[in-house]
């Protein structure tokens, strides 16, 4: 399979999956595999009609959905994170990244679950 | 009958609506952002030997030319003096193009146009004219045109009454896919009127009401029907209101509009419904409404009391007639909205 059969593939069942799970017809309106000129790469995947209570109430098994949308498109899932519109309950995207080493510092430092008011941080993997 | 079409403002796209349909009785399209800007989002922003260029090619054709600058807030800007000579000079300019029309939305425009300019003076959407006496305030004001608001395009009491209110023309705009009473309209025009307007630019995170907007009508696609757009094949409910139809869309492709416009004209689409709504794409290839499934529906509207929780017509018919698009492998089939 090529690349981009891969990610329309996966954007299909990452889709089908969450509007299960949620209920009512979530909205992937597109995958991206990315890479970034520090280093950085890895996946995005814009989201419409998903909320961040979703997010709260569904966490771990949204995590779990990502993890695995990752391991298919062969990018670790070591930080993955959702991408919100600041003070609002829309969440724009879902995102997994490996990140370069400066990046990975810059998220290392902190500690909560939302180090700037538009991310909302599902699994950061420390590294030794 | 007279149809408006949206002209994203190049010549290439011009010149594909003008060979593409015979249909067509005037095109609109923005201006330079610097002076006015408009409250929707544009894809450009023609200078004037550009605007003159298309609308000698438009004239060419019989097509009128009408300018949008409908900006719903201009932050004061009209009321200083730099501002006003600013506009005025603006508004020579589109003069002496030939421009048929201007579209605005600050009640200020409207009396200076009408006053200093020979120009068709229109109203736009944005001014919100949802009753007779808004209607008539414009008229006086100078309106040559009303653009009604198309909150009330499914009340036919208003329609009826501003129709027998004001002499001047009236035009309505078919394809609105916004919320019915949308409570993000003011807010997110004027948002737009400054993204689109003269500066100072803003550096927004995203797009609040879009999200918002988007994500209301995922989780009740009710709002989708409710939506006050008019179908093609229910013009004839109109006629006695007026014959000037506008469609919206000025940021889509040449293809797009004309599949309107022969919609519009022939009054008669079999597909999809939401090919034809000016509504984010983002919505578009999620949903399929059977347009030839929404027959006599316009019946319950006209008589409907618009309180949806006594009603739930509009609700009934999403579930009956609304198709989700779902993945499979690589490819999308139709599911219904509830499996
Ligand atoms: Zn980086
Ligand atoms: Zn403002």
């Amino acid at each position: 399979m090529t690349i981009t059969d891969t990610l329309a593939k996966n954007r299909g069942e990452l889709e089908n999956k969450l509007r299960n799970l949620l209920a009512k017809p979530v909205f992937l309106i597109e995958m991206d595999a990315f890479a970034l000129p520090c280093g950085c790469k890895g996946l995005t995947i814009n989201t419409r009609g998903l909320q961040f209570d979703d997010l709260e109430i569904f966490e771990e098994h949204i995590n779990e959905y990502l993890k695995k949308t990752s391991e298919n498109l062969e990018v670790e899932p070591s930080f993955l994170f959702a991408r919100l519109v600041p003070g609002t309950a829309e969440v724009a995207s879902l995102n997994s990244r490996v990140l370069c080493n400066r990046c990975y510092m810059d998220f290392a430092r902190g500690t909560g679950k939302q180090p700037r008011p538009d991310i909302y941080i599902l699994n950061f993997s420390r590294r030794e | 009958m007279k149809l408006y079409a949206p002209h994203v403002g190049h010549l290439e796209a011009l010149e594909e609506l003008l060979t593409g349909s015979k249909d067509i009785y005037g095109i609109y399209m923005a201006g330079t952002p610097d002076y006015v800007g408009t409250g929707r989002t544009n894809l450009s922003s023609p200078g004037l030997e550009e605007i003159a260029e298309q609308t000698a090619r438009a004239h060419e054709e019989d097509v009128k030319m009408e300018v949008v600058l409908n900006s719903s807030c201009m932050g004061g800007q009209h009321l200083t003096p730099e501002g006003y000579n600013r506009v005025n000079w603006y508004f020579t300019q589109l003069h002496n193009i030939g421009v048929d029309a201007v579209t605005v939305a600050e009640p200020y425009f409207i009396e200076m146009l009408s006053k200093d300019f020979d120009m068709e003076v229109v109203v736009s959407v944005l001014s919100f004219v949802d009753s007779p006496q808004k209607a008539e305030f414009y008229e006086q004001l100078g309106a040559d045109t009303i653009v009604i608001d198309p909150v009330i395009n499914r009340d036919f009491e208003k329609l009826e009454a501003i129709r027998d209110s004001v002499s001047c023309d009236l035009k309505l705009l078919v394809n609105e896919g916004c919320l019915y009473q949308c409570p993000f309209r003011y807010a997110h025009f004027n948002f737009f009127s400054h993204a689109n307007g003269p500066g100072p630019k803003l550096n927004v995170l995203d797009d609040y009401y879009y999200y918002k907007c988007l994500s209301l009508r995922i989780s009740d696609p009710q709002q989708l029907i409710k939506s006050p757009w008019i179908r093609p094949e229910d013009l004839k409910e109109y006629r006695h209101i007026t014959d000037t139809f506008k469609i919206g869309g000025r940021t889509h492709f040449p293809n797009w509009i004309l599949n309107n416009v022969q919609a519009y004209a022939n009054e008669s689409y079999d597909g999809n419904l939401m090919d034809l709504l000016d509504c984010p794409r983002d919505i578009r290839d999620l949903f399929y409404i059977s347009n030839k499934e929404l027959e006599g529906a316009i019946n319950q509207w006209k008589q409907c009391g618009k309180v949806c929780n006594k009603c739930g017509y509009c609700k009934k018919l999403a579930e009956k007639i609304i198709k989700v698009y779902t993945a499979e492998g690589c490819g999308n089939i139709l599911k219904p909205l509830k499996s």
